[in-house]
């Protein structure tokens, strides 16, 4: 471990991935800041920049826009209570009743701190697990890596929410199906070409990812435009931030939450599907039931610990959805599949062999995210000032610019003009799907993991004497597509107790009547 | 019935899976193949009936009954960008990278609603020619600047 430690500074500290992790940092946070544009669009944006670094420093740089994103959702959380993403929004519950407070600079001092401390010991955690995973991985056959997908696909749409089950399992398919578009990778036939040329080699990942987040976006933003009131309460937002200053009282008590936030995080983000949001739920729930009735009491109106809760898990959580990324190949979020689908692009196949094989991708990932985290807080804190800057900046000059990012970001990838209007066609569709509320995340997982997927099947079936035993024969395949079946299962479960129960309670009490 | 958002959406993706169902027959597959466990096949006819199901599922049972809300969107401004993008992508090549995108940029910025001509000009010519010279000096990354009666 040591020497792979050794291996990933030796990397991760030159000049030029240094200068990858500050821009990185900066631009993300600058993404991430805009209402609307969350770390799946700021990473997407960045692919066409990467594409021409080595791997190393493009996976870096990649990393860094993620760490810095996710800052700059929190701080728009902050200030305006516009989450960019769903991970911040329990950053909102008691950072923006902070900045109303005129404590703004505190809140983000706070969030700043909290993400800092919540990454860097995830980061650790991270160290320890990888390897471990990734060697046990390596016993892995493509059936078992098939129910891993099938784990991976089933939990993201599990953890969708009530009622929006079916409709993120109805996503996973559209995407699947759309990776089956293209020549078929192993009998070299034709699929869904519809006799267009430019369709022989597939959909391209980054075409869809930038159509149906950053245009997609910008449309809705276009659609529905702000009112006066929001506009003068951004511009208000970013110029008067208050002191940044955190007292020791302050420190004592956020220490606590953030060692226990870190550990639920990660716990959560190693889960495939789960991800930063319901870590972020879960430690603001946790720690609010530990505060007791008193400190309690406090949350939602500007508590400490309701900020550094959310903070630190959402940020230990992304750190925590590199363990399934980096050992088992299969990403546990929309963001972590982006980078896959990135990683594929460079020609490294994320897995247990990364580790063995290219031990300077695998290490430099891991330390970058405490250099990542570092700059997070030496350099991006003292700019938030001039960062939040940014949000007084009129839609009218933003939108224009990020359509234009978003469209030339694929043209310079293919130069096939084919694929602008390809990514015009898929923005109408995510707009529509948007509107009503079709989640679009589930629809990446299924379209990066599509192909991988097919492939292990197949192999999987040829191993088996083109059997389809394996599903029930081979006890890891069991156990896993079993945990997929409870995932499946799970809101059923849950909802079916809760009225059953309901049930009993009006029953006893008509009897108590 | 009522037209909840998740019947459209659902309605809308059942015509989807329909489709693709309809076009993974007319995926071509040689006599030896057909009779293969795993075919070119298998997967999209997997797909589909998975497909079919669920969209099935969320039109009869659906999780929420919340109604589209369409008033007080602006269709229009949205449609226009969506020609304005692909207009983009029709002329970036004949007219150059320089003059389309800041012809881009400028209707962009007008349709949202800025009239005054120096900030039109000044938000978009100056920035197209740095990105240019960024992406070809300092990324190797090479696009024709100039309208093709411009070129040799």
């Amino acid at each position: 471990m040591i020497e792979g430690i050794m291996i990933g500074l030796g990397t991760a500290l030159t000049l030029q991935n240094l200068l990858f992790v500050m821009m990185g940092c900066l631009v993300g946070t600058f993404i991430g800041m805009l209402p609307g544009l969350g770390p799946m669009s700021a990473i997407a944006l960045m692919i066409p920049i990467a594409a021409s670094l080595d791997p190393s420093a493009g996976i870096i740089l990649m990393a860094a826009v993620y760490y810095g994103a996710i800052f700059g959702g929190s701080t728009s959380s902050i200030l305006i209570n516009a989450p960019g993403v769903a991970s911040t929004v329990a950053t909102s519950f008691d950072g923006y009743p902070m900045a109303k407070q005129g404590k703004a600079g505190k809140a983000l001092a706070i969030a700043a701190y909290s993400s800092f401390s919540g990454g860097v010991i995830a980061a650790l955690f991270l160290l320890v697990a990888a390897p471990f995973l990734a060697s046990v991985s390596l016993s892995f056959q493509s059936t078992d890596y098939f129910a891993l997908m099938v784990l991976g696909l089933v939990a993201v749409s599990a953890f969708a929410g009530k009622g929006d089950m079916i409709k993120a399992l109805l996503m996973t398919v559209i995407g699947l199906m759309l990776s089956t578009v293209g020549t078929d990778q192993t009998q070299g036939v034709p699929r869904f070409t519809l006799g267009i040329i430019d369709l022989i080699d597939g959909i391209s990942f980054l075409l869809l990812v930038m159509a149906t987040f950053a245009l997609s976006e910008a449309l809705m933003a276009i659609l529905r435009p702000k009112g006066d009131a929001d506009r003068k309460k951004e511009k208000e937002a970013s110029e008067n931030l208050g002191s940044m200053k955190v007292s020791r009282a302050e420190v004592r008590e956020m220490a606590p939450v953030i060692g226990r936030s870190s550990v639920l995080g990660f716990l959560i983000g190693v889960l495939p599907g789960a991800g930063a949001t319901i870590a972020s739920f879960l430690a603001y729930g946790t720690e609010q039931r530990i505060a007791g009735p008193k400190k309690g009491a406090e949350f939602g109106k500007g508590s400490i610990r309701g900020l550094s809760a959310p903070e630190t898990a959402n940020n230990a959580a992304a750190t925590g959805s590199f363990v399934p990324l980096l050992t088992l190949g299969i990403p546990g979020s929309g963001t972590t599949a982006i980078m896959l689908g990135a990683l594929i692009g460079y020609g490294i196949q994320p897995g247990p062999r990364l580790y063995v094989d290219q031990p300077e991708i695998f290490w430099s990932v891991i330390v970058s995210m405490w250099i990542g985290n570092i700059i997070l807080l030496v350099l991006n804190l003292p700019l938030i000032p001039y960062i939040a800057k940014v949000l007084a900046i009129p839609s009218r000059f933003l939108l224009p610019l990020i359509l234009f990012f978003s469209l030339i970001g694929v043209y310079f990838v293919s130069f096939n003009t084919f694929d602008i209007q390809l990514m015009v066609i898929f923005a109408v569709a995510a707009v529509i799907l948007r509107v009503l509320d079709f989640p679009m995340a589930p629809m990446i997982l299924g379209f990066i993991l599509g192909g991988m997927m097919e492939e292990n099947l197949r192999r999987a079936l040829l191993i088996n004497n083109g059997s389809w035993s394996f599903l029930w024969e081979r006890p890891l395949t069991v156990t896993i597509l079993a945990i997929a079946a409870a995932c499946l299962l799970l809101p059923f479960l849950t909802g079916w107790l809760r009225r059953v129960k309901d049930r009993a309670y009006e029953k006893t009490s008509s009897s108590g009547d | 019935m009522m037209l909840s958002k998740d019947r459209i959406g659902g309605v809308l993706l059942l015509l989807f899976c329909l489709i693709y169902a309809w076009l993974s027959q007319d995926i071509r597959l040689l006599p030896f193949q057909e009779r293969a466990a795993f075919h070119a096949r298998t997967m999209p006819e997997i797909l589909s009936i998975l497909g079919i199901g669920l969209a099935l599922w969320t039109i009869i049972l659906p999780g929420k009954s919340e109604r589209p809300e369409l008033g007080g969107a602006d269709w229009l401004k949205a449609g226009l960008f969506l020609v304005l993008m692909s207009a983009y992508g029709f002329t970036v090549r004949p007219l150059g990278f320089i003059l389309s995108t800041s012809l881009f940029l400028m209707i962009g910025y007008a349709l949202l609603g800025e009239r005054k001509v120096v900030p039109l000009v000044l938000a978009s010519v100056p920035l197209v020619v740095a990105f240019w010279v960024l992406m070809t000096q300092g990324l190797d990354v090479f696009i024709e600047p100039w309208p093709g009666f411009l070129r040799e």
